[in-house]
């Protein structure tokens, strides 16, 4: 019996960049001399060398793909400089910062070896990479207050007119606006600096900023506005400050950095106002090498929530909001023991709005939290205030919703709140995966599917055989293409094996038997997007194909093989149907 | 299920899953069917989100989608035909309000389903490319209850009945307009085009149409156009009220067809109010109405332009026709100003300073300017008129004013050479005469000349500038020069360079024996130090001035050079006949009789007096110095030459004189154009000299062919051998 093949698909970096179309001549990939590797070096090196293997192993391990060097260089200039395209594309897709009104975007334009490299700096200055689920979750809730979307595309009105069309549609804002985009939820406090408005969420500023979170349990807890008058605080400081806070990406002008420290003081952000400082006083000299004269006014500094230390990022805020979430939580058995502790919790989380209870536990959650990661509950929250949960737990407690999930276990809830806070799951007991997916799949957060398969993934090089039939059947209903492919590869790669397992046999009799349609059924490999392709497959038809490829003879001979399987499958559930009647009896 | 146990390794045989489906779906889409009830009948706050989301999520999750989604289809259709048949029952204007009600519900309804349903739009709608949840119940709502026959007709009429009563001026319930009208939105641009904004249409060019015809049989065409102004308003305003943005261009364009374009012509052409009266009584509010309605409307502005260039023209003949109006040349060429002005502020204040619109006033007044041949004297004679009054009542500013328009008269011009003969004729009197107001104004004119028709143009008339220039600088150095006699008469002569001025026949006359001495002297200095040049004296010109004593009362008599010689001789005779005096002077016969008509028959001016008394000269009269003569002034002018309309022989005279000059001009662009190339057909000779001398005048191509054949007879052309009407340039 042959050991398993893995087919794993390659490690996408920086969570899977736009696919930047720019034309790239052949002569510009090939370099005149053999590429050098540095198989020890660092990411500045790598860059340099435009080894790539090097690259995706660093920045695979996490490396910050913004920090500068001795010279106050990044990696993405050096790549420039040599011009290394797939090494710039590498770098790029992870995050590299190459606006060219930025000090690090202006020397990448300035340095890039031809024009082909400048194209591909422009292309991913129009179209940034997305941002990971939660930070886009919550920046598109930021964006929809009407405040700050009107600040956002007025400040877009500095850049040059052809890029800020692209900018705001990046962002997320097209010609036509989606109805449900404007419904996302809506602020809970208003700031005003020089006389314009801010509007945010209160749990938001409080994971954040402790300044904050004191702020809103003493001076503003029943406050809805609050107007700073601070000769030092600007408007756009602030903004690109709060705005931080729901992305994790800092979008700056250079006249407002000091402003901007100095507010990071205030809020106890000292990771981010160190490096503020610091930058300031590089910008201080920085001369711009771009042919456009910038007055200082469109001069900006951007920053990735990578450059900072993980700690002081929204994944990590978030999840100290989630952990006191859970320790403010408590099995209740008594209605009156019930109604007590939550008046007693509310003193410890003054941001804490939003009762679930699930079997006999009740979670204290924030609205905008799970209104942002899940349209499920944005559509309960916002929207539905004439059934029966809202108006019953209005009477109820009086202040707070309270609503009550089904067919759930508590361990799961908790599993899939901590993904709705951090984007992420710390431990998971496989035995979970089953009912992550179905809850996965009941809040529409689809993103969670493949995190819970990620985990999942090597278990299953571990499980039996018939185990093996088992999570088949779980991805397909769930449709969990990564676990599928990979269950699928491995039966096709150990078919004989497979089809020696009772379990096997008795998945045959519930799945769909293969297409009829014999023009559905070629057997030469389907180009993609052929016409006649449905994109829910048949389990039995990919499996078919799969063992083609692993096992099928040459292509003049493809047919005969196609025929065997056939045959072979068909004998099958013959034995299959002859157990299922000897287990009847 | 209970998660928390761990699950065995051997996996059961999954028919029972297979086994309970079709009794389990049922269960479940009852339960969903009950809610969807509760939800129409507005019962919803008995019914668990949670539930229902979770039973759906359940039903698609194990591959009932399909099945889920025809139920929907099926159950929403049965709603909706219940809401048709309570819509059709609403009793007459309850109907529109029974619609919203309905209306509003199921977008209530719809939005609440939709969200049970989420989890089916997101996986199985999208993935099988199904029409979502939300729009499937527009759709079915604009199947079921807008396009069912009994609505679909009652719906529009309905509309159709109140806009029709808004325009009649009643008031509507607009709020319940626009609510309907915000639905057929909400079904889909093509819904609200195809069944409301489409027939709307059609019945609004209907009313137009016959609004239209009522209107412009009983309005006068000021205050037909005040009515449509006020109809496209209201328009405007409706669709800003109750309608989509994208109607306003097509509704107004419905009312610009049909009160505007249809009628276009009748209004424009209407008898007692049309345009034509417009411009007549400078109606400046209504045409700028008319200006600006009809901009809206194919072909307006050009119908307008077209039937304003028209009256022009007519009137401008009219005016150029008629003998009363053309007696006077400086009267004649006042109306033809006071005419620009009127129409130049009608085109300001009205037409909004339209090119097109100046460009057709332009044309007009070249048209019929030009229907006049004497338009280029005349022209001249008012300048003339002006430049000899300047002072009289107006200053500098105003007489530039003046003569900037008068150069606007003068570009209509098409024989610009004609002006200039007589421009020159009456420049020269007034140089010689010393009548010109300012040197500068003069100057001034001759710039505007210059800058319209070039250097040539105006070359010579600068020469006559130098020439006077020139002889003040000779008298001073011949009286420098002079010694001997302090008794002689002051004489001064003006120098006049032949060509430059307008050359006029002159028999020389016989000067008195006083002025021949001193004119001797000064030929002789002159020529003395003029090598090579002739003088030759132009006694019908100039004047003098003489004194006189009349029964003991000394006078100083300011006379024409001839009045000068015919009073001379008295001084040694007592009576003289008519055959004596043209002996003795040697005046024309035609300039003596004017002479001595000026100083015998004007009343108050008679120094001589002759016999026997008549107010005409013959010459049998005899003629006595007039003893009796008095005046209360020291100082008397004699009847000086003014410049006065020619006479017919005259200005047959001066035109043939234009046509002699402008031969040469002809021949000179004939070589020249046959120079550079050398050999051309007849055509086209025709075509360059017309093209280069009509800045001047139009040339005929009668005259240019006899150009030609002279020139051909000089041997500067010769006609091609082989093609007869093609020339080759030769010398």
């Amino acid at each position: 019996m042959d050991r398993p093949r893995q087919q794993h698909e390659p490690e996408h970096l920086g969570g899977g960049g736009i696919d930047v179309e720019v034309e790239l001549d052949p002569e510009d990939l090939q370099p005149s001399v053999p590429l050098k590797k540095v198989p020890a070096g660092d990411l500045f090196e790598a860059a340099r060398a435009g080894d790539c293997a090097r690259l995706a192993l660093l920045l695979g391990g996490g490396a910050n793909v913004n920090e500068r060097d001795r010279w106050d260089s990044v990696a993405l200039y050096y790549a420039c400089l040599a011009g290394h395209a797939d090494a710039a594309r590498m770098l790029l897709e992870a995050g590299a910062v190459c606006a060219e009104r930025t000090f690090d975007g202006d020397r990448c334009h300035y340095a890039a070896l031809n024009l082909r490299l400048r194209r591909l700096l422009k292309a991913f200055e129009a179209r940034p990479p997305p941002l990971p689920p939660l930070p886009a979750a919550l920046r598109a809730t930021f964006l929809a207050c009407p405040a700050n979307r009107a600040a956002f595309l007025e400040m877009l009105q500095w850049t040059a007119g052809s890029e800020a069309a692209a900018l705001a549609a990046a962002a997320g804002f097209g010609p036509t606006d989606n109805p449900s985009s404007t419904s996302l939820f809506p602020p809970d406090i208003t700031f005003y600096v020089d006389g314009k408005p801010i509007e945010a969420h209160r749990v938001i500023l409080c994971a954040r900023s402790s300044f904050f979170r004191r702020k809103f349990n003493t001076d503003w807890k029943d406050r809805k506005e609050v107007r700073f008058s601070s000769q030092k605080l600007s408007f756009g400081a602030l903004y690109s400050l709060v705005h931080f806070f729901y992305s994790d990406r800092l979008e700056v002008d250079v006249d407002d950095m000091e402003n901007l420290a100095r507010a990071c003081k205030v809020c106890k952000c000292e990771g981010l106002q160190k490096i503020l400082i610091k930058e300031a006083t590089l910008q201080r000299y920085a001369e711009h090498k771009s042919p456009r004269d910038l007055d200082s006014s469109q001069k900006r500094f951007i920053l990735h929530g990578q450059s900072l230390p993980e700690e002081d990022r929204l994944p990590s805020a978030l999840r100290h909001i989630f952990e006191e979430c859970l320790a403010n939580s408590r099995e209740q058995e008594c209605y009156n023991d019930e109604s007590n502790e939550m008046s007693r919790d509310s003193g410890v989380d003054a941001a804490a709005d939003l009762y679930i209870k699930v079997c006999d536990k009740v979670f204290h959650c924030h609205q905008v939290i799970l209104a942002s990661r899940s349209e499920y509950f944005k559509a309960r929250l916002s929207r539905n205030m004439d059934f029966l949960e809202v108006k019953s737990g209005l009477q109820s407690t009086q202040s707070l919703p309270f609503l009550e999930e089904h067919d759930m276990s508590t361990e799961a809830f908790e599993k899939v709140l901590e993904y709705m806070y951090t984007d992420n799951l710390e431990h998971m007991d496989p035995n979970q995966a089953e009912e992550l997916f179905d809850i996965a799949s009941r809040y529409l957060l689809f993103p969670l599917k493949r995190v819970v398969a990620d985990i999942l993934l090597p278990y299953l090089e571990h499980v039996s055989p018939a185990e093996l039939c088992h999570w088949l059947m779980l991805s397909d209903i769930y449709d969990v293409v990564k676990i599928r492919e990979y269950c699928l590869d491995i039966i096709a790669c150990n078919f004989e094996m497979f089809a020696d397992t009772r379990e096997f046999r008795a998945l045959l009799l519930t799945l769909p038997p293969p297409s009829g349609d014999d023009s559905l059924r070629t057997t030469r490999p389907s180009e993609p997007g052929t016409a006649g392709n449905t994109d829910q497959g048949n389990l039995l038809d990919d499996l078919r194909e799969k063992w083609l490829e692993a096992e099928a003879a040459e292509l003049d001979e493809r047919d005969e093989s196609a025929k065997l399987f056939d045959n072979r499958l068909e004998m099958l559930m013959l034995v299959a149907e002859q157990e299922a009647n000897d287990g009847n009896v | 299920m209970n998660s928390q146990k761990k699950r065995s390794p051997k996996i059961e045989p999954f028919r029972h899953r297979v086994d309970a489906d079709p009794k389990s779906f049922d269960k479940s889409w009852k339960k969903l069917e009950d809610a969807i009830r509760e939800i129409y009948n507005h019962n919803a706050s008995g019914l668990s989100f949670e539930e229902l989301y979770r039973t759906a999520y359940n039903l698609v999750l194990h591959k009932h989608g399909l099945k889920l989604y025809d139920k929907l289809t099926e159950n929403l259709k049965g709603h909706l035909k219940e809401m048709c048949r309570s819509i059709e029952d609403a009793q007459g204007s309850l109907f529109l309000e029974e619609l919203q009600r309905r209306w509003a519900d199921h977008n209530k309804a719809l939005q609440m389903i939709r969200d049970i349903l989420m989890y089916m739009d997101r996986t199985f709608i999208a993935t099988n490319k199904k029409t979502p949840v939300f729009d499937l119940g527009l759709e079915l709502w604009r199947d079921i209850v807008v396009r069912t026959p009994k609505i679909h007709g009652r719906l529009l009429d309905t509309l159709l009945e109140l806009i029709h009563r808004e325009r009649m001026g009643e008031m509507i319930n607009r709020g319940l307009m626009r609510s309907t009208t915000k639905m057929l939105m909400d079904l889909g641009s093509s819904v609200y085009h195809d069944d409301f904004e489409k027939p709307f249409l059609e019945v609004s060019a209907s009313f137009y149409s016959g609004e239209s015809q009522q209107f412009i049989e009983c309005c006068d065409c000021g205050e037909y156009l005040k009515k449509a102004e006020r109809r496209l308003a209201e328009e405007l305003e409706r669709v800003s009220q109750y309608m989509d943005a994208k109607t306003a261009d097509k509704i107004t364009s419905v009312v610009d067809t049909e009160m505007l374009a249809n009628h276009m012509q009748r209004l424009i052409l209407m008898e007692n109010s049309g345009l034509v009266n417009m411009l007549v009584d400078d109606k400046h509010e209504d045409l700028s109405r008319m200006y600006n309605l009809f901009k809206r409307v194919p072909d307006g502005h050009s119908t307008i332009r077209s039937v304003m260039a028209s009256h022009v023209k007519e009137s401008g003949k009219a005016l150029v026709s008629d003998p009363e109006k053309i007696k006077d040349p400086v009267e004649f060429v006042q109306r033809l100003l006071n005419e620009k002005d009127k129409y130049d502020e009608i085109i300001s204040i009205s037409f909004s300073n339209d090119k097109a619109f100046q460009n057709a006033l332009n044309s007009s007044f070249e048209n019929f300017i030009n229907l006049n041949n004497r338009s280029p004297e005349f022209i001249s004679l008012f300048v003339d008129d002006k430049l000899r009054k300047g002072v009289k009542g107006a200053n500098e500013e105003d007489v530039e004013t003046v003569l900037d328009k008068v150069m606007m008269l003068f570009r209509y011009l098409q024989e610009k050479d004609v002006f200039e003969k007589y421009y020159k004729q009456h420049l020269a009197k007034r140089l010689l005469s010393g009548k010109t107001t300012s040197d500068e104004a003069e100057r001034s004119m001759l710039v505007k000349l210059k800058t319209e028709c070039g250097y040539q143009f105006t070359s010579k008339l600068e020469g006559m500038f130098n020439d006077l220039k020139t002889s003040h600088d000779t008298m001073q150095s011949f009286y420098a020069n002079l010694s001997g006699d302090t008794d002689s008469p002051t004489i001064s002569v003006q120098i006049l360079t032949t060509g430059s001025w307008p050359t006029q026949p002159c028999t020389p006359c016989k000067l008195p024996p006083e002025i021949v001495d001193i004119s001797e002297k000064f030929r002789a200095f002159y020529l003395g130090t003029h090598n090579g040049r002739r003088l030759t004296w132009q006694t019908n010109m100039g004047n003098a001035d003489i004194k006189a004593t009349f029964g003991g009362r000394r006078h100083e008599l300011n006379v024409s050079t001839y009045q000068m010689c015919v009073l001379m001789l008295f001084n040694s005779a007592d009576g003289l006949t008519y055959g004596d005096i043209e002996q003795a002077t040697g005046i024309p016969h035609a300039d003596l009789k004017r002479c001595l008509q000026s100083l015998a028959c004007v009343k108050g001016k008679n120094v001589l007096r002759k016999e026997p008394m008549s107010k005409d000269i013959s010459e049998d009269d005899t003629f006595y110095y007039n003893d009796k003569f008095t005046s209360k002034l020291v100082k008397v002018k004699i009847g000086t030459v003014v410049a006065q309309k020619e006479t017919e022989p005259e200005k047959l005279e001066t035109r043939q004189r234009v046509e002699e000059d402008r031969k040469p001009q002809i021949e000179a662009a004939i070589v020249r154009i046959m120079k550079s190339r050398r050999v051309l057909d007849h055509n086209s000779i025709i075509t360059e000299v017309t093209k280069q001398l009509q800045s001047r005048f139009l040339p005929n191509p009668v005259v240019i062919k006899k150009r030609i054949e002279s020139l051909i007879e000089r041997e500067f052309l010769e006609r091609d051998k082989v093609d007869r009407k093609m020339y080759r340039y030769l010398a």
